[in-house]
Order: structure tokens, then C-alpha cells, then sequence
């Protein structure tokens, strides 16, 4: 699979627009009619307090959950409705905030079991990008006995495996080292320079303030902001929304 | 095989359903408590109601106690077996990766049915009590159902209060919706896992009692009603416990009724034909809503 | 694997292969059952094993596949080689149809429906008695052919091992595994688990479903409680819990192990038997359950071709 030709510009028309998108857990509204619009290479976060339905908002995006109302448009065209796996070929990867590596697989195999096509060259790629993540040494290795960064890294470099054009990034910066993080933000850097666009969620406002060129802000399932990180900052609402009034 | 259906035959077949249905609900109600609380399906349900049984057969033998009053042994017993089996074995494996909670509880029910068989052998028994019907204009009501379903009716009855009401039920419940929070909140969940465990085995041991008067008493009668009352949950909706008693008189009904074209030796057929088909066309059950 | 395990190997086969030559009648059934069990450990293990979606009716297919035999043998007077294969097409085609709608179920729910599917065939096969002969049972015309089923069962068991180890060492494999490991991030990352899942049920039925013809033909008698029975599913899997599911040699060395112990001990303690595999199932979940070559290849680090 060759990816599309990526749009040169970041003008054109989004990657990935969602319009009134909503779910509900019963009578809880864990996402309430949000939208948003991603231009093609860029960097983008989504913060929020606790519970205010960034992962729910991820999970609808790549059809994990089936979101009840609103449509999601990828690359112009409707993917709500789809499964997990279409919207995955389509160019979408995703990580999750809780890392799920496939325990009993060593790295090496983590990452080709994602690819289809000639094994060979899945196999070269997969040692690129291992050693793009600096985990060449514990290729062998069974995913299920590596650290929490080093498994990070290798859901990582699985998602890369994919060769998506967008990528959802659950927490990134959670739970790894210093010297880890430092790589990590590097690498999600080199992703916009490839012309990939990357969305992701976090907690941690030096990394978002660092990183992201614009960033949405949730609460309680809603949009409360959008806009470059600095401005969001000194938003009124949002500065209460974390401080819980 | 009778091609002509009256009314008064459909009449019969529904009185027949719901009263079928009502003991269905009964042990689902226990299955699905487990089910609920700790992610766990207990292939010994079955088996544990079929202990029931033998229970109230042996007093019934030996002492001519009243199956009805051996409720009053046969549930606090299976209450204890329920708790000894999680203490002993499912608390080990609640969280286990994969699926060692359904081959350790298969494994269990083997064991149980297998001692029964040495115990009991497997010759059928039967406990000749209540025999005999009512006649209710063109109805015609056999004496044990009846009895059997207003117990039914009663024991879970009381077991909704309990979940409902009390503090115990209250604490259970929260388990069941969110573990790390309910742990957090000071309720201790293991004492929770034991106690679910054991209600539900008493359940269980309570249909086991109430068909004992009915059906013939063999090790292996219980299995049958793991998969009913897997159905029954899977109609209702996992985790919705008032979803048992639908789907307890649903399957109970759809049984009587095929009762009407084929032959009653199909019914553990139809129960999962109704499975297959539920599972087909509507996954999450018939009343989602609540279920996650 | 190393060349001296394939030598080893090949010295096996071609002993096993000219056994018949020797063999008394008894020494032929007892290895005829042996490669019985072994396929249908290895069948369990393929599904189950490898996806960790537990089939707690596989003996269905094994049932599907002695009545699909029987029938075709008596009632069509087809040549028992061709009805067992028509069998293990018949089992396959019935996992489709069934893994249909219960592989879109998470475990639990496809485990007791496949506990249901067996009962239901079994209440089934009494049903239908012109077809099936029904409570009666089925015989079939008298045939003494132990030495050619001898052959065949040992083919079917090395056919869905060499089958097994195709796929665990392929992409396809490790897909199948990536279903037990995390089915959400599986499916996340653009595997299409329920197609996959529907493939391996599917390839999964149809060992047992040619050994159950082969096993009818062998009986020369069927009925519903004598193909359907709830033990040979817990016999099965006891064998893949005992030597490591979701490996090669796992299942193989479980049937030797557990088929042995029952000819050489446990036959004496028949009432004892089941309860024994009960036990044997609770243990090996709480004390080891990866199995025997499973705990051997975490403790070593071995290969994923044990």
C-alpha cells in the first residue's frame, strides 16, 4: 500500500472534520455535539479536566465506540460507522492511554503483524522504525516484559507501521522518563516535518504548549475552546474548567 | 403431533411459559449477579442447582421433609459451597488475562458433577410430593409449577430488595458498576465477590429444590440450565438484573409455545435457537439501555 | 527448529508408518486413538488456543462429522474415505454458520453458545429420526478396515498439526494471536479480527469433523449420546491445558501424555476418570497456565515453534 501523495500546504481542505458529534453512556453525555476541523500537517491537542471526554471523543473518532449523533468526515468522506479496521486503512493510527501492546509477541512482531503485503519489506521498515524508537536492541524481546516507556515506544512505532496520515496520540507523555519524553517529542516533531498531521491528548501543558500549534479544549463533553495554545491558556473558561467551578 | 390450534391451547401454553419462565428467572438471577459483579460466568451454576436438587431429594428420602421446607437447607448450604468455591478457586483468576475464569469454573462444574455421580450414581430419582392439577375453566395448572413459581416469584422478589434496599445490595451494585470507585469508597470487594458468590449459588440451589419436585433428579440435569441462563441474560441485557425476569418469561414462553409444533425434546433446541438469533439480530440484547 | 529435531521427527513417522506391520489389533486402536485425540487437541488448540476464544462444544463438530459420514455411508453407499471427508466439510460448513453470529460475541458469550450448539445437535439427531435413525442410532455395513482408518487418523493428526505450525509461524498466526492478546488494539491497528476469527473456527472444524467420520466408520455404530459427549470437549482441551495451548508440540505432547495415563492407569478408576479431568482443569489454571511447553518457553525464552 503507497500512501496518497500528502497535501503540500496546510490551506487546503481538512483531514479530519467532525460536525456535532455526540455520545452518550446512558443518560451521561460523554461527548456533546462537539466539532472541529484538522488541517493536513499539523499538530493539534485536546485538553480538558479529567472525565471531560477526550478519549471518548478519540475512541468515536477510530470506531471504537459508535457515536450516536453527528458525522466524521477523514480525508472528506464519512467514516462514523465504520469498524476500528477500515478507518485504520484508510490512514488513521491511533495509541492508547493505557498502552496496549500485545504482551506475548516480541516488538519485532508487534509491528509486523499490523503490516500486509511483502514481508520482506514490512521487515525492513519495522527495523527502521525500531530503531527510529532506539529499541533495536530489544527487538527479540516479548512486548509483555519490556517497561512502560519502552512499550510506549513500541505502540509507538506500531502505529507507525500503518503509515498513517493522521495520528491520535493518547497521552503521550504519561508515565515515561525524562530522557524517553524528550525522544518522543522529537519523533511526533519529525511526523509534522514528514507532513503527517498528529492529534493528541495530554495532560502535561509544557508538552501541549511545546508541541501543538492549535488546541481544542473539552469539558464535560463539550467544546469550550479552540485556538492557539497561549490564547486557550488565558481563556476565562477554560482556566475555571480546570479548577473546577 | 396435534395440527390444530385452539385457544384455549395458546391459553394453556402461555400459563405454561410463564410459570416455566419464572424458575428461569430465578437462577438467572444468580448467573447474571456473578456475571455482573466480577466479569465471571460460572459454568457451575448448573451443577450447583443440580446439588440443590439432590439436596431436597435425600431429606425427602430419609427424613420425608417437605421439598418446600428443604429450601431452608438446600439454599444456606449451596450459599456456603458458593462461598468456599470463591474463596477457594475464582478469586484467583476474576482478573486473569484471557479466559482461565471459564475453564476454571468449567473445570469445577465437571468435578461437582462428576462427584455427584459417585455419590448419587446416576440412576434418575424423583420426588413423588405435590402431584395432580387444578382446573381453571378450559386450564389446566399442574399443582408443582404452580407452588414452584409463586416461590420463584418470592425468593426473587426478596433478592431484588436486597440489591435494592439494603446496604450490603447497595455496596454490590456499586461493584458491579465501577470496582476501583467502590473500592476507593471503603467497600471491601472481596468480602462482595464472596457474598455475590454465595447468593448466587443459593439461588441456583433454590430452582434446583423447586424443579426437584418436577423433573427427574440425575448428575447431569444441570448443565442445561447454564446455557438457559446464559440465554436468559443474554435476553434481558448483561448487567440489567431486571433484565433476568424478562428474559426469564420470554424464554419460558418462546419454549411452551414451539411446544405446540414440535415435540417438548426439542426445548434445549429452541433455547438456543433463541440464542443464535438474539445474538444475530440485536447483540446487545433486548433492553440494552443499561448494560455496558 | 533444529535439524535434529526434524530427524527425530522423520524417524518418528516412518516408525509410526510401518507400525500396522507389526502391530497387534489392540496396539492399532490404541495408536488409532491416540491420533484421534491428537487432532482434535490440536483443532481445540488452533481456535481456542490461539485466538483465546474457548470453544466449549467442539465435539459438535466432531458429531457433525460422524452423523455427515454415517449417513452418506448408509443411506448413499458412498466409500467411507470420501464420507469423512464430506464430513469435515459439513463441520466446517456448520462453524460457519454458527461462527456467524456467536464470533461477534466477546468470550464468554461464544464459549456457553458453543456448550449450547452441542446439546442442541445432539437433541437434534434424536429428532430427526429418518435421517438419523434417531434414539436408535445408526450402523453401518461391517467393515474391517482398522489398518487404512489407522493411516488416515494419523494423517489428519499430522495434517492439522503441520497446519498449526504453518500458521503460528506466518503473519496470519500471529493476527490470530493478537485477538487473544488485545482485540480492541487489534482491531484498532486494522486487523478485521471477526474475519479472522471466522477463518480459524472455521479451520478448526475440520479436523474433528473428518476424525468423527473416521471414528463412525471405525465404530461401525452411531448415536446421539455416543458422538456428542461432553467429555471428549473436556478431554480435549485438558489435553491442550496440560501441554501449553496456543503452541505447536503443546497439544501433541497433552493427548500422549493424558491418552497414555488413562489407557495405562486411569482405566482401572473409570468413575474416577472425569473427576480426575475436572481437578487436572482447576489446577492447571491456577497453578500453570501456560501449560507444560507454555511454563518451558517463558522460563527459556524459547521460540514460538515449540
Amino acid at each position: 500500500m503507497t500512501p496518497p501523495a500528502r497535501p503540500p500546504t496546510a490551506t487546503s481542505a481538512p483531514i479530519l472534520e467532525l460536525s456535532g458529534v455526540s455520545k452518550r453512556f446512558g443518560g451521561v453525555a460523554a461527548v456533546n455535539g462537539v466539532s472541529l476541523a484538522l488541517a493536513p500537517g499539523r499538530i493539534y491537542g485536546l485538553i480538558g479536566p479529567n472525565g471531560s471526554g477526550k478519549t471518548t471523543l478519540f475512541n468515536c473518532i477510530t470506531g471504537i465506540e459508535r457515536r450516536d449523533a453527528g458525522e466524521i468526515r477523514f480525508r472528506g468522506e464519512r467514516i462514523d460507522g465504520l469498524a476500528p479496521h477500515r478507518i485504520c486503512h484508510r490512514g488513521m493510527g491511533r495509541t492508547f492511554q493505557t498502552v496496549r501492546v500485545f504482551p506475548e509477541m516480541t516488538a519485532l512482531e508487534n509491528l509486523l503483524v499490523v503490516t500486509t503485503g511483502d514481508l520482506a519489506r514490512a521487515r525492513a521498515r519495522a527495523d527502521e522504525l525500531l530503531r527510529f524508537v532506539k529499541l533495536d536492541r530489544l527487538v527479540r524481546e516479548y512486548a509483555g516484559n519490556l517497561s512502560f516507556g519502552h512499550r510506549k515506544l513500541v505502540e509507538f512505532a506500531r502505529v507507525l507501521m500503518t503509515d498513517p496520515e493522521l495520528i491520535l496520540l493518547d497521552e503521550p507523555a504519561a508515565g515515561v522518563t525524562p530522557t524517553v519524553l524528550i525522544e518522543l517529542l522529537e519523533m511526533v516533531r519529525s511526523l509534522r516535518a514528514e507532513g503527517r498531521t498528529v492529534l493528541l491528548v495530554e495532560h502535561d501543558m509544557k508538552v501541549v504548549m511545546g508541541l501543538c500549534e492549535m488546541v481544542f479544549v473539552l469539558d464535560h463533553g463539550e467544546k469550550l475552546a479552540e485556538g492557539p495554545p497561549g490564547v486557550v491558556q488565558s481563556d476565562e473558561r477554560v482556566i475555571e474548567a480546570y479548577l473546577g467551578r | 403431533m396435534n395440527l390444530v390450534i385452539t385457544p384455549t391451547m395458546i391459553g394453556q401454553v402461555v400459563i405454561s411459559g410463564l410459570l416455566a419462565g419464572s424458575l428461569y428467572a430465578l437462577v438467572a438471577l444468580g448467573l447474571g449477579l456473578i456475571f455482573g459483579i466480577m466479569r465471571v460466568l460460572n459454568v457451575a451454576h448448573g451443577p450447583i442447582l443440580m446439588l440443590g436438587a439432590y439436596t431436597t431429594y435425600w431429606l425427602f428420602s430419609t427424613v420425608e421433609l417437605d421439598p418446600y421446607l428443604s429450601l431452608l437447607v438446600s439454599m444456606p448450604l449451596m450459599f456456603v459451597l458458593g462461598v468456599l468455591l470463591q474463596k477457594l478457586f475464582v478469586r484467583h483468576v476474576v482478573d486473569a488475562p484471557g479466559l482461565s475464569s471459564l475453564l476454571l469454573t468449567f473445570g469445577v462444574a465437571i468435578a461437582i458433577v462428576n462427584i455427584a455421580q459417585l455419590a448419587f450414581t446416576s440412576n434418575l430419582r424423583s420426588v413423588e410430593s405435590l402431584t395432580g392439577s387444578f382446573a381453571l375453566g378450559p386450564f389446566a395448572f399442574s399443582k408443582a409449577r404452580v407452588v414452584a413459581c409463586g416461590f420463584a416469584v418470592g425468593i426473587t422478589a426478596a433478592a431484588f430488595l436486597f440489591l435494592q434496599k439494603t446496604r450490603l445490595g447497595k455496596a454490590m451494585r456499586a461493584v458491579s458498576q465501577n470496582r476501583e470507585i467502590a473500592q476507593v469508597c471503603g467497600i471491601n470487594v472481596q468480602r462482595i465477590h464472596m457474598l455475590a458468590f454465595g447468593i448466587a449459588s443459593a439461588l441456583a440451589a433454590a430452582g434446583g429444590s423447586l424443579v426437584a419436585v418436577m423433573v427427574a433428579i440425575q448428575p447431569g440435569m444441570g448443565q442445561v440450565y447454564t446455557v438457559k441462563s446464559f440465554v436468559v441474560i443474554v435476553l434481558g441485557g448483561v448487567g440489567h438484573y431486571p433484565g433476568a425476569l424478562v428474559g426469564g418469561l420470554l424464554l419460558g414462553l418462546v419454549e411452551q409455545l414451539s411446544s405446540l409444533f414440535l415435540t417438548t425434546q426439542v426445548n434445549e433446541a429452541v433455547a438456543y435457537i433463541v440464542l443464535v438469533l438474539v445474538l444475530l439480530l440485536r447483540p446487545t440484547g433486548l433492553f440494552p439501555g443499561r448494560s455496558q | 527448529m533444529t535439524r535434529g529435531f526434524l530427524a527425530g521427527l522423520g524417524v518418528l513417522l516412518v516408525a509410526l508408518a510401518l507400525y500396522p506391520a507389526v502391530a497387534t489389533g489392540y496396539g492399532l486402536r490404541v495408536m488409532l486413538q491416540l491420533f484421534m485425540w491428537i487432532a482434535l487437541a490440536q483443532s481445540w488448540n488452533l481456535i481456542s488456543g490461539l485466538t483465546g476464544y474457548v470453544s466449549f462444544g467442539h465435539v459438535a463438530f466432531f458429531g457433525m462429522g460422524a452423523y455427515t459420514t454415517g449417513i452418506l455411508i448408509v443411506k448413499l453407499g458412498w466409500v467411507w474415505g470420501v464420507a469423512a471427508l464430506a464430513g469435515g466439510l459439513t463441520a466446517a460448513g456448520l462453524a460457519f454458520v454458527i461462527g456467524w453470529p456467536c464470533l461477534r460475541l466477546k468470550g464468554p458469550y461464544f464459549a456457553i453458545s458453543m456448550l449450547g450448539l452441542n446439546e442442541a445437535l445432539r437433541v437434534l439427531a434424536s429428532y430427526f429420526e429418518g435421517l438419523t435413525g434417531g434414539g436408535y442410532g445408526l450402523s453401518l455395513p461391517t467393515l474391517d478396515a482398522s489398518g487404512p482408518i489407522y493411516y488416515a487418523m494419523g494423517g489428519v493428526a499430522v495434517a492439522v498439526t503441520a497446519l498449526v505450525h504453518l500458521i503460528v509461524t506466518s503473519r496470519f498466526g500471529l493476527r490470530l494471536m493478537t485477538i487473544r492478546e488485545d482485540e480492541v488494539a487489534a482491531e484498532a491497528m486494522g486487523i478485521a479480527t471477526f474475519r479472522y476469527k471466522l477463518y480459524a473456527f472455521v479451520l478448526s472444524a475440520v479436523g474433528p469433523g473428518i476424525v468423527g467420520g473416521l471414528s463412525a466408520r471405525d465404530h461401525g455404530y452411531i448415536e446421539p449420546i455416543s458422538v456428542f459427549p461432553i467429555v471428549t470437549t473436556i478431554t480435549m482441551i485438558v489435553m491442550v491445558l496440560v501441554g501449553g495451548k496456543g503452541t505447536i508440540w503443546g497439544p501433541v505432547l497433552g493427548a500422549t501424555l493424558l491418552f497414555s495415563f488413562q489407557e495405562l492407569v486411569w482405566s482401572h478408576f473409570i468413575s474416577l476418570h472425569q473427576l480426575l479431568f475436572g481437578a487436572i482443569m482447576v489446577a492447571m489454571v491456577l497453578a500453570m497456565p501456560r501449560g507444560i511447553l507454555g511454563a518451558l518457553r517463558q522460563r527459556y525464552g524459547l521460540p514460538r515453534t515449540i
